[in-house]
Protein backbone atom coordinates (compact mmCIF):
# COMPACT_ATOMS: atom_id res chain seq x y z
CA UNK A 1 0.00 0.00 0.00
CA UNK A 2 1.14 3.54 -1.01
CA UNK A 3 1.62 5.75 2.06
CA UNK A 4 1.03 9.51 1.13
CA UNK A 5 2.30 10.88 4.49
CA UNK A 6 5.57 9.02 3.69
CA UNK A 7 6.42 9.45 0.42
CA UNK A 8 5.05 12.84 -0.21
CA UNK A 9 7.39 15.08 1.22
CA UNK A 10 9.60 12.47 -1.29
CA UNK A 11 8.05 13.26 -4.01
CA UNK A 12 7.92 16.89 -3.86
CA UNK A 13 11.87 16.70 -2.21
CA UNK A 14 12.46 14.87 -5.68
CA UNK A 15 10.22 17.86 -8.06
CA UNK A 16 11.92 20.44 -6.67
CA UNK A 17 15.28 18.83 -7.01
CA UNK A 18 14.73 18.28 -10.45
CA UNK A 19 13.03 21.87 -11.13
CA UNK A 20 15.89 24.00 -9.20
CA UNK A 21 19.00 21.88 -11.07
CA UNK A 22 16.81 22.24 -14.60
CA UNK A 23 16.45 25.77 -13.55
CA UNK A 24 20.22 26.93 -13.09
CA UNK A 25 21.30 24.20 -15.35
CA UNK A 26 20.15 26.70 -18.21
CA UNK A 27 22.74 28.46 -17.85
CA UNK A 28 25.80 26.31 -16.94
CA UNK A 29 25.04 24.18 -19.68
CA UNK A 30 25.04 27.70 -21.77
CA UNK A 31 27.98 28.23 -20.49
CA UNK A 32 29.58 24.52 -21.04
CA UNK A 33 30.52 24.26 -17.80
CA UNK A 34 28.34 21.80 -16.60
CA UNK A 35 31.46 20.00 -14.99
CA UNK A 36 30.49 22.67 -11.92
CA UNK A 37 28.10 20.06 -10.56
CA UNK A 38 30.70 17.61 -9.77
CA UNK A 39 33.11 19.84 -8.67
CA UNK A 40 30.73 21.91 -6.34
CA UNK A 41 29.87 18.14 -4.83
CA UNK A 42 33.48 17.36 -4.39
CA UNK A 43 34.06 20.22 -2.57
CA UNK A 44 31.24 20.29 -0.04
CA UNK A 45 32.31 16.49 0.93
CA UNK A 46 35.70 18.32 1.03
CA UNK A 47 33.91 21.06 3.35
CA UNK A 48 31.87 18.27 5.52
CA UNK A 49 35.04 15.77 5.92
CA UNK A 50 37.10 18.85 8.03
CA UNK A 51 33.87 19.75 9.49
CA UNK A 52 33.44 16.31 10.77
CA UNK A 53 37.59 16.00 11.88
CA UNK A 54 36.43 18.80 14.11
CA UNK A 55 33.61 17.77 15.49
CA UNK A 56 30.60 18.58 14.22
CA UNK A 57 28.41 15.40 13.13
CA UNK A 58 24.13 15.44 11.44
CA UNK A 59 22.96 18.42 9.81
CA UNK A 60 25.76 20.70 11.51
CA UNK A 61 27.50 18.89 8.57
CA UNK A 62 25.64 21.21 6.27
CA UNK A 63 27.14 24.64 7.07
CA UNK A 64 31.07 23.17 6.24
CA UNK A 65 30.06 21.90 3.26
CA UNK A 66 27.97 25.07 2.29
CA UNK A 67 31.81 26.67 3.39
CA UNK A 68 33.48 24.66 0.60
CA UNK A 69 30.82 24.76 -1.78
CA UNK A 70 30.76 28.08 -2.04
CA UNK A 71 34.90 28.74 -1.92
CA UNK A 72 34.87 26.89 -5.10
CA UNK A 73 32.27 28.60 -6.89
CA UNK A 74 33.98 31.84 -5.33
CA UNK A 75 36.99 31.18 -7.10
CA UNK A 76 35.99 30.12 -10.32
CA UNK A 77 33.58 33.28 -10.44
CA UNK A 78 36.48 35.73 -9.27
CA UNK A 79 39.07 34.63 -10.82
CA UNK A 80 39.61 36.52 -14.68
CA UNK A 81 40.42 34.69 -17.55
CA UNK A 82 42.41 37.14 -19.28
CA UNK A 83 44.47 36.78 -16.14
CA UNK A 84 44.74 33.53 -15.76
CA UNK A 85 44.59 32.24 -19.17
CA UNK A 86 43.43 29.04 -18.22
CA UNK A 87 39.62 28.13 -19.75
CA UNK A 88 36.45 27.64 -16.80
CA UNK A 89 37.10 24.02 -17.50
CA UNK A 90 40.74 24.14 -16.63
CA UNK A 91 39.73 26.07 -13.36
CA UNK A 92 36.72 23.32 -12.69
CA UNK A 93 39.69 20.75 -13.51
CA UNK A 94 41.87 21.85 -11.12
CA UNK A 95 39.32 22.68 -8.36
CA UNK A 96 37.81 18.93 -8.83
CA UNK A 97 41.01 17.39 -8.36
CA UNK A 98 42.21 19.85 -5.19
CA UNK A 99 38.43 19.13 -3.35
CA UNK A 100 38.59 15.23 -4.46
CA UNK A 101 42.08 15.51 -2.80
CA UNK A 102 40.95 17.73 0.32
CA UNK A 103 37.95 14.96 0.92
CA UNK A 104 40.01 11.36 0.44
CA UNK A 105 42.60 12.73 2.84
CA UNK A 106 40.31 14.02 5.43
CA UNK A 107 38.16 10.52 5.25
CA UNK A 108 41.59 8.83 5.48
CA UNK A 109 42.04 11.03 8.33
CA UNK A 110 38.70 9.75 10.03
CA UNK A 111 40.52 6.04 9.49
CA UNK A 112 43.81 7.35 11.17
CA UNK A 113 41.79 9.26 14.07
CA UNK A 114 39.52 6.35 14.84
CA UNK A 115 36.25 8.37 14.02
CA UNK A 116 33.11 7.43 11.55
CA UNK A 117 32.82 8.76 8.56
CA UNK A 118 29.16 7.90 7.97
CA UNK A 119 27.29 11.40 8.48
CA UNK A 120 29.82 12.40 5.96
CA UNK A 121 29.28 9.54 3.13
CA UNK A 122 25.48 10.37 3.46
CA UNK A 123 25.68 13.91 3.18
CA UNK A 124 27.02 13.41 -0.58
CA UNK A 125 25.29 10.08 -1.15
CA UNK A 126 21.96 11.59 0.41
CA UNK A 127 19.20 9.09 -0.57
CA UNK A 128 15.53 10.61 -1.98
CA UNK A 129 13.63 8.39 -0.22
CA UNK A 130 14.38 9.89 3.37
CA UNK A 131 13.77 13.07 2.32
CA UNK A 132 11.25 14.78 5.11
CA UNK A 133 9.71 17.99 5.34
CA UNK A 134 12.44 20.04 6.76
CA UNK A 135 14.55 18.89 3.60
CA UNK A 136 11.43 19.85 1.67
CA UNK A 137 11.93 23.13 3.33
CA UNK A 138 15.32 24.05 2.74
CA UNK A 139 15.50 22.90 -0.66
CA UNK A 140 12.29 25.46 -1.23
CA UNK A 141 14.29 28.32 0.44
CA UNK A 142 17.28 27.83 -1.91
CA UNK A 143 15.38 26.76 -4.74
CA UNK A 144 13.27 30.53 -4.15
CA UNK A 145 16.62 32.50 -3.53
CA UNK A 146 18.19 31.13 -6.76
CA UNK A 147 14.56 31.64 -8.96
CA UNK A 148 14.51 35.28 -7.34
CA UNK A 149 18.05 36.07 -8.65
CA UNK A 150 17.67 35.02 -12.03
CA UNK A 151 14.50 36.69 -11.88
CA UNK A 152 16.46 40.33 -11.06
CA UNK A 153 19.13 39.51 -13.24
CA UNK A 154 17.80 37.83 -16.06
CA UNK A 155 19.02 39.91 -18.58
CA UNK A 156 22.85 40.08 -17.24
CA UNK A 157 22.61 36.14 -17.31
CA UNK A 158 21.26 35.90 -20.70
CA UNK A 159 24.24 38.38 -21.88
CA UNK A 160 26.94 36.52 -20.15
CA UNK A 161 25.62 33.07 -21.13
CA UNK A 162 26.10 34.08 -24.64
CA UNK A 163 29.27 35.57 -24.28
CA UNK A 164 31.41 36.69 -21.18
CA UNK A 165 33.75 38.99 -23.70
CA UNK A 166 30.72 40.56 -25.53
CA UNK A 167 28.71 40.97 -22.19
CA UNK A 168 32.16 42.74 -20.55
CA UNK A 169 32.26 45.34 -23.61
CA UNK A 170 28.67 46.02 -23.63
CA UNK A 171 29.09 47.47 -19.89
CA UNK A 172 28.06 44.87 -17.74
CA UNK A 173 29.77 44.07 -14.38
CA UNK A 174 30.04 40.51 -15.23
CA UNK A 175 32.32 39.14 -12.65
CA UNK A 176 29.94 40.09 -9.55
CA UNK A 177 26.75 39.04 -11.33
CA UNK A 178 28.29 35.56 -12.50
CA UNK A 179 29.64 35.63 -8.87
CA UNK A 180 26.24 35.80 -6.96
CA UNK A 181 25.01 33.36 -9.08
CA UNK A 182 27.82 31.09 -9.07
CA UNK A 183 27.42 31.39 -4.94
CA UNK A 184 23.97 30.37 -5.29
CA UNK A 185 24.37 27.33 -7.49
CA UNK A 186 26.78 26.41 -5.06
CA UNK A 187 24.44 26.67 -2.13
CA UNK A 188 21.22 24.96 -4.21
CA UNK A 189 23.15 22.10 -5.38
CA UNK A 190 24.67 21.58 -1.59
CA UNK A 191 21.34 21.32 0.06
CA UNK A 192 20.42 19.22 -2.65
CA UNK A 193 22.93 16.88 -2.18
CA UNK A 194 22.30 16.08 1.17
CA UNK A 195 18.75 14.87 -0.07
CA UNK A 196 19.27 12.91 -3.42
CA UNK A 197 22.69 12.34 -3.91
CA UNK A 198 25.78 13.71 -5.65
CA UNK A 199 25.35 12.11 -9.48
CA UNK A 200 21.75 12.35 -9.72
CA UNK A 201 22.34 16.22 -9.16
CA UNK A 202 24.66 16.29 -12.07
CA UNK A 203 21.94 13.94 -14.46
CA UNK A 204 19.99 17.14 -13.39
CA UNK A 205 21.57 20.19 -14.17
CA UNK A 206 23.13 18.72 -17.68
CA UNK A 207 19.82 16.26 -19.25
CA UNK A 208 17.13 18.83 -18.54
CA UNK A 209 18.84 21.93 -19.85
CA UNK A 210 20.04 19.49 -22.83
CA UNK A 211 16.93 18.77 -24.10
CA UNK A 212 14.88 22.31 -23.60
CA UNK A 213 18.05 23.49 -26.05
CA UNK A 214 17.21 20.86 -28.37
CA UNK A 215 13.20 21.57 -28.62
CA UNK A 216 12.59 25.82 -27.62
CA UNK A 217 14.07 28.95 -28.62
CA UNK A 218 14.45 31.86 -26.39
CA UNK A 219 16.55 31.90 -22.90
CA UNK A 220 13.04 32.80 -20.98
CA UNK A 221 11.21 29.51 -22.48
CA UNK A 222 13.87 27.62 -22.54
CA UNK A 223 14.53 28.01 -19.15
CA UNK A 224 10.52 26.93 -17.83
CA UNK A 225 10.87 23.73 -20.27
CA UNK A 226 14.14 23.05 -18.46
CA UNK A 227 12.84 23.33 -15.21
CA UNK A 228 9.77 21.12 -16.52
CA UNK A 229 11.90 18.37 -18.02
CA UNK A 230 13.74 18.38 -14.37
CA UNK A 231 10.70 18.56 -12.07
CA UNK A 232 9.08 15.72 -14.62
CA UNK A 233 12.50 13.60 -14.44
CA UNK A 234 12.31 13.79 -10.48
CA UNK A 235 8.31 13.00 -9.97
CA UNK A 236 8.42 10.78 -13.13
CA UNK A 237 11.56 8.58 -12.05
CA UNK A 238 10.43 8.37 -8.50
CA UNK A 239 7.13 7.28 -9.72
CA UNK A 240 8.17 4.63 -12.17
CA UNK A 241 10.83 3.49 -9.60
CA UNK A 242 7.47 3.27 -6.22
CA UNK A 243 5.37 1.29 -9.38
CA UNK A 244 8.50 -0.96 -10.17
CA UNK A 245 10.17 -0.93 -6.94
CA UNK A 246 13.53 -0.03 -8.80
CA UNK A 247 15.99 2.18 -7.51
CA UNK A 248 14.60 5.86 -7.51
CA UNK A 249 18.15 7.46 -8.14
CA UNK A 250 18.95 5.25 -10.81
CA UNK A 251 15.49 6.06 -12.71
CA UNK A 252 15.50 8.82 -12.09
CA UNK A 253 18.80 9.43 -14.04
CA UNK A 254 17.17 7.42 -16.76
CA UNK A 255 13.88 9.84 -17.14
CA UNK A 256 15.69 12.27 -17.64
CA UNK A 257 18.56 11.00 -20.13
CA UNK A 258 15.42 9.46 -21.74
CA UNK A 259 13.93 13.05 -22.29
CA UNK A 260 17.33 14.23 -23.80
CA UNK A 261 17.04 11.30 -25.96
CA UNK A 262 13.38 12.24 -27.20
CA UNK A 263 14.29 16.08 -27.48
CA UNK A 264 17.28 15.27 -29.95
CA UNK A 265 14.99 13.15 -31.91
CA UNK A 266 12.50 15.73 -32.35
CA UNK A 267 15.24 17.91 -33.25
CA UNK A 268 16.10 16.32 -35.79
CA UNK A 269 12.56 15.24 -37.24
CA UNK A 270 11.95 18.84 -37.26
CA UNK A 271 14.96 20.20 -39.37
CA UNK A 272 14.41 17.09 -41.74
CA UNK A 273 10.67 18.66 -41.91
CA UNK A 274 12.42 21.99 -42.59
CA UNK A 275 9.86 23.45 -39.56
CA UNK B 1 38.14 68.55 -37.44
CA UNK B 2 36.46 67.21 -34.58
CA UNK B 3 37.60 66.29 -31.33
CA UNK B 4 39.92 63.52 -30.89
CA UNK B 5 38.19 60.32 -29.98
CA UNK B 6 40.81 57.95 -29.17
CA UNK B 7 44.29 59.52 -27.99
CA UNK B 8 47.68 57.87 -27.16
CA UNK B 9 50.87 59.60 -26.11
CA UNK B 10 54.19 57.37 -25.37
CA UNK B 11 51.76 54.49 -25.08
CA UNK B 12 53.90 51.27 -24.02
CA UNK B 13 51.69 47.78 -23.83
CA UNK B 14 53.57 44.27 -22.80
CA UNK B 15 52.52 40.72 -22.96
CA UNK B 16 55.05 38.10 -21.67
CA UNK B 17 57.31 40.75 -21.07
CA UNK B 18 57.80 41.82 -24.62
CA UNK B 19 56.92 45.02 -25.80
CA UNK B 20 53.94 44.68 -28.05
CA UNK B 21 52.69 48.31 -28.55
CA UNK B 22 54.85 51.15 -28.80
CA UNK B 23 53.51 54.38 -29.98
CA UNK B 24 54.70 57.66 -29.87
CA UNK B 25 51.52 59.44 -30.58
CA UNK B 26 48.14 58.16 -31.91
CA UNK B 27 44.90 60.66 -32.40
CA UNK B 28 41.25 59.08 -33.74
CA UNK B 29 39.19 61.87 -34.42
CA UNK B 30 35.56 61.91 -34.23
CA UNK B 31 32.99 61.12 -36.72
CA UNK B 32 35.68 59.28 -38.85
CA UNK B 33 36.09 56.01 -40.31
CA UNK B 34 39.35 54.79 -39.34
CA UNK B 35 41.09 51.40 -40.08
CA UNK B 36 43.93 49.97 -38.46
CA UNK B 37 45.80 47.68 -40.37
CA UNK B 38 49.24 45.37 -40.10
CA UNK B 39 50.23 42.34 -40.66
CA UNK B 40 49.35 39.52 -37.86
CA UNK B 41 51.02 40.84 -34.69
CA UNK B 42 51.76 44.25 -35.24
CA UNK B 43 49.35 45.00 -32.60
CA UNK B 44 45.84 45.85 -34.15
CA UNK B 45 43.69 44.08 -31.62
CA UNK B 46 46.33 44.77 -28.30
CA UNK B 47 44.99 48.78 -29.54
CA UNK B 48 41.32 47.80 -29.67
CA UNK B 49 41.60 46.03 -26.13
CA UNK B 50 43.33 48.78 -24.37
CA UNK B 51 40.58 51.05 -25.95
CA UNK B 52 38.20 48.71 -24.05
CA UNK B 53 39.85 48.76 -21.08
CA UNK B 54 40.60 45.06 -20.68
CA UNK B 55 44.57 45.14 -21.73
CA UNK B 56 46.38 47.52 -18.75
CA UNK B 57 49.21 49.85 -20.42
CA UNK B 58 52.70 49.49 -19.16
CA UNK B 59 53.59 52.97 -19.62
CA UNK B 60 51.90 56.32 -21.33
CA UNK B 61 48.74 58.00 -21.48
CA UNK B 62 45.24 56.53 -23.45
CA UNK B 63 42.42 58.62 -23.83
CA UNK B 64 39.47 57.23 -25.24
CA UNK B 65 35.84 59.86 -25.57
CA UNK B 66 37.73 61.82 -23.19
CA UNK B 67 38.34 58.93 -20.29
CA UNK B 68 41.81 57.78 -18.94
CA UNK B 69 41.06 54.13 -19.33
CA UNK B 70 43.63 52.89 -17.39
CA UNK B 71 42.57 54.37 -14.55
CA UNK B 72 39.32 52.91 -15.01
CA UNK B 73 37.76 50.09 -13.04
CA UNK B 74 34.49 48.69 -11.38
CA UNK B 75 31.15 50.56 -12.35
CA UNK B 76 33.40 53.51 -13.63
CA UNK B 77 34.65 51.30 -16.91
CA UNK B 78 31.43 49.45 -16.92
CA UNK B 79 29.66 52.88 -17.73
CA UNK B 80 32.92 53.84 -20.37
CA UNK B 81 32.36 50.62 -22.08
CA UNK B 82 28.56 51.38 -22.47
CA UNK B 83 29.60 54.07 -24.37
CA UNK B 84 31.58 51.95 -27.23
CA UNK B 85 29.83 49.16 -29.26
CA UNK B 86 32.29 46.32 -29.67
CA UNK B 87 31.66 44.02 -32.45
CA UNK B 88 34.25 40.99 -31.74
CA UNK B 89 36.32 38.96 -34.34
CA UNK B 90 35.23 35.50 -32.99
CA UNK B 91 31.53 34.93 -32.81
CA UNK B 92 30.13 32.29 -30.27
CA UNK B 93 29.99 29.00 -32.47
CA UNK B 94 27.54 27.38 -30.24
CA UNK B 95 24.79 26.23 -32.66
CA UNK B 96 22.56 24.81 -29.80
CA UNK B 97 22.75 28.42 -27.83
CA UNK B 98 18.72 29.14 -27.84
CA UNK B 99 19.17 32.63 -27.80
CA UNK B 100 17.10 34.42 -31.01
CA UNK B 101 18.37 37.02 -32.55
CA UNK B 102 16.48 39.87 -31.04
CA UNK B 103 17.60 38.32 -27.95
CA UNK B 104 21.50 38.70 -28.87
CA UNK B 105 20.61 41.86 -30.44
CA UNK B 106 18.95 43.23 -27.14
CA UNK B 107 22.44 42.22 -25.38
CA UNK B 108 23.92 45.71 -26.19
CA UNK B 109 20.86 47.33 -24.30
CA UNK B 110 21.65 45.36 -21.31
CA UNK B 111 24.24 47.48 -19.82
CA UNK B 112 22.87 50.62 -20.65
CA UNK B 113 19.28 49.85 -19.20
CA UNK B 114 21.52 49.10 -15.66
CA UNK B 115 20.90 46.84 -13.07
CA UNK B 116 17.83 45.72 -11.58
CA UNK B 117 15.86 47.28 -14.41
CA UNK B 118 13.78 45.59 -16.82
CA UNK B 119 13.66 46.80 -20.41
CA UNK B 120 11.22 49.47 -21.22
CA UNK B 121 9.27 49.48 -24.10
CA UNK B 122 11.78 52.09 -25.69
CA UNK B 123 14.71 49.71 -25.11
CA UNK B 124 13.05 47.48 -27.45
CA UNK B 125 12.16 49.50 -29.69
CA UNK B 126 15.70 50.50 -30.44
CA UNK B 127 16.81 46.84 -30.00
CA UNK B 128 13.86 46.25 -32.84
CA UNK B 129 14.47 49.57 -35.29
CA UNK B 130 18.11 48.14 -35.62
CA UNK B 131 16.98 44.83 -36.04
CA UNK B 132 14.86 46.24 -38.90
CA UNK B 133 17.42 48.45 -40.12
CA UNK B 134 20.34 46.17 -40.49
CA UNK B 135 17.56 43.75 -42.64
CA UNK B 136 17.28 41.29 -39.35
CA UNK B 137 13.30 41.49 -38.96
CA UNK B 138 12.17 38.15 -40.90
CA UNK B 139 15.59 36.75 -38.83
CA UNK B 140 14.38 37.94 -35.66
CA UNK B 141 12.57 35.09 -33.61
CA UNK B 142 14.97 32.08 -34.94
CA UNK B 143 18.27 31.02 -33.02
CA UNK B 144 21.48 32.47 -33.32
CA UNK B 145 23.07 29.93 -33.98
CA UNK B 146 20.99 28.33 -36.53
CA UNK B 147 21.57 31.70 -39.24
CA UNK B 148 24.79 31.93 -41.34
CA UNK B 149 27.89 33.77 -40.60
CA UNK B 150 26.98 36.55 -42.44
CA UNK B 151 23.63 37.42 -40.30
CA UNK B 152 25.41 36.42 -37.36
CA UNK B 153 28.02 39.08 -37.67
CA UNK B 154 24.93 41.49 -38.97
CA UNK B 155 23.13 40.56 -35.71
CA UNK B 156 26.63 41.80 -33.55
CA UNK B 157 26.11 44.98 -35.33
CA UNK B 158 22.87 45.58 -34.71
CA UNK B 159 24.02 44.71 -31.12
CA UNK B 160 26.45 47.23 -30.48
CA UNK B 161 24.43 49.73 -32.79
CA UNK B 162 21.37 49.49 -30.30
CA UNK B 163 23.92 50.36 -27.15
CA UNK B 164 23.49 53.65 -28.94
CA UNK B 165 27.42 53.97 -28.74
CA UNK B 166 29.65 56.99 -29.52
CA UNK B 167 32.05 54.65 -30.95
CA UNK B 168 32.06 51.57 -33.20
CA UNK B 169 34.88 49.07 -33.01
CA UNK B 170 34.59 46.57 -35.66
CA UNK B 171 37.54 43.85 -35.33
CA UNK B 172 38.09 42.27 -38.27
CA UNK B 173 34.15 42.45 -39.38
CA UNK B 174 34.48 40.20 -42.62
CA UNK B 175 36.57 37.32 -41.02
CA UNK B 176 35.31 34.10 -42.73
CA UNK B 177 32.65 35.64 -44.74
CA UNK B 178 32.39 34.89 -48.51
CA UNK B 179 32.70 37.66 -50.99
CA UNK B 180 28.90 38.46 -50.79
CA UNK B 181 28.61 38.76 -47.28
CA UNK B 182 32.02 40.87 -47.42
CA UNK B 183 30.19 43.34 -49.68
CA UNK B 184 27.14 43.46 -47.52
CA UNK B 185 28.77 43.96 -44.78
CA UNK B 186 31.11 46.72 -46.14
CA UNK B 187 27.73 48.18 -47.18
CA UNK B 188 26.37 48.61 -43.76
CA UNK B 189 29.15 50.18 -42.14
CA UNK B 190 29.20 52.58 -44.82
CA UNK B 191 25.53 52.90 -43.81
CA UNK B 192 25.57 53.00 -40.63
CA UNK B 193 28.32 56.06 -40.82
CA UNK B 194 26.40 57.99 -43.18
CA UNK B 195 23.07 57.86 -41.26
CA UNK B 196 24.87 58.33 -38.20
CA UNK B 197 28.01 59.71 -38.44
CA UNK B 198 29.37 57.81 -35.46
CA UNK B 199 33.12 57.22 -34.89
CA UNK B 200 34.29 54.39 -36.43
CA UNK B 201 37.51 52.44 -35.68
CA UNK B 202 37.85 49.20 -38.40
CA UNK B 203 40.46 46.72 -37.66
CA UNK B 204 40.87 44.52 -40.68
CA UNK B 205 44.08 42.96 -43.21
CA UNK B 206 42.43 43.71 -46.29
CA UNK B 207 42.20 46.72 -48.36
CA UNK B 208 38.80 45.63 -49.80
CA UNK B 209 36.87 45.67 -46.84
CA UNK B 210 37.34 49.42 -46.39
CA UNK B 211 34.10 51.06 -47.12
CA UNK B 212 34.49 54.57 -49.19
CA UNK B 213 33.81 56.59 -46.09
CA UNK B 214 37.60 55.44 -44.88
CA UNK B 215 40.11 58.38 -45.10
CA UNK B 216 42.61 57.28 -43.06
CA UNK B 217 44.44 53.89 -42.05
CA UNK B 218 46.36 53.65 -39.43
CA UNK B 219 49.08 51.11 -40.38
CA UNK B 220 51.14 49.19 -37.64
CA UNK B 221 54.11 47.03 -37.72
CA UNK B 222 55.64 45.34 -34.87
CA UNK B 223 53.36 47.12 -32.68
CA UNK B 224 54.58 50.79 -34.11
CA UNK B 225 53.25 53.08 -36.35
CA UNK B 226 54.55 52.31 -39.46
CA UNK B 227 52.30 54.91 -41.67
CA UNK B 228 48.95 56.80 -41.24
CA UNK B 229 46.60 58.87 -44.35
CA UNK B 230 44.62 58.06 -47.12
CA UNK B 231 44.52 54.54 -48.17
CA UNK B 232 46.26 55.51 -51.53
CA UNK B 233 49.29 57.22 -49.99
CA UNK B 234 49.92 54.38 -47.26
CA UNK B 235 49.29 51.58 -49.44
CA UNK B 236 51.95 52.26 -51.76
CA UNK B 237 53.63 49.37 -54.41
CA UNK B 238 56.79 49.79 -52.07
CA UNK B 239 55.16 49.31 -49.01
CA UNK B 240 53.00 46.16 -49.99
CA UNK B 241 56.26 44.85 -51.36
CA UNK B 242 58.24 45.71 -48.06
CA UNK B 243 55.51 44.05 -45.84
CA UNK B 244 53.88 41.25 -48.02
CA UNK B 245 56.13 40.28 -50.38
CA UNK B 246 56.69 41.09 -54.49
CA UNK B 247 54.39 40.55 -57.01
CA UNK B 248 51.21 42.24 -55.51
CA UNK B 249 50.01 45.68 -56.97
CA UNK B 250 46.89 47.93 -55.62
CA UNK B 251 44.27 49.37 -56.98
CA UNK B 252 42.04 52.47 -55.99
CA UNK B 253 38.68 53.12 -57.42
CA UNK B 254 35.60 55.28 -56.65
CA UNK B 255 37.08 55.32 -52.82
CA UNK B 256 37.58 51.58 -53.08
CA UNK B 257 40.72 49.74 -52.91
CA UNK B 258 42.02 46.24 -53.74
CA UNK B 259 45.46 44.08 -53.69
CA UNK B 260 45.56 41.86 -56.34
CA UNK B 261 48.34 39.25 -57.68
CA UNK B 262 50.57 40.73 -60.59
CA UNK B 263 50.42 37.29 -62.29
CA UNK B 264 53.05 34.77 -62.41
CA UNK B 265 55.62 34.99 -59.79
CA UNK B 266 53.95 35.61 -57.03
CA UNK B 267 55.49 35.44 -54.34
Amino acid sequence: MFDLVFWLPVMVGGTLAGASSGLLGTFIVGMRIPFLGVCVAHAALAGAVFGSLCGLEGQALLLPALGGSIVAALTLGLLDPHRVHLDDNAVLSFLFSATMGLAFLGIGLHGVLGRSDNDVRSLLWGSLNFCRWRDVWLMLASAGGLAAYIVIFFKELRAIMFSRLDAEAAGIRVKAVWSGFLVLVAVVLTVNFQTVGGLMIYSLISNPAAAAFQVVKGCRRTMLVSAGFGAASGLGGFLISAATDLPSGAVIVLVSSALLALAAIIRRARLTAGT
Amino acid sequence: MSASVIEADQLQIHAARQCVLDLDRLDISGGTVTAIMGRNGAGKTTLLRAALGFVAPTQGALRVLDCRVPQLAGSALAQFRRRIGYVPQLLPVRGDLPLTVREVAAIGRTGRTGVFRSFTRNDWRVVDEWIERLGLASLADRAFGEISGGEQRKTIIARAMAQQPELLILDEPTANLDLGWRERIVATIQELHAQTAITVVLVCHELEVLPPSCRRVVLLDSGRLLASGPAEAVFTLERIAELYGEGLCVMHQGGRHAVVPVGGEHV
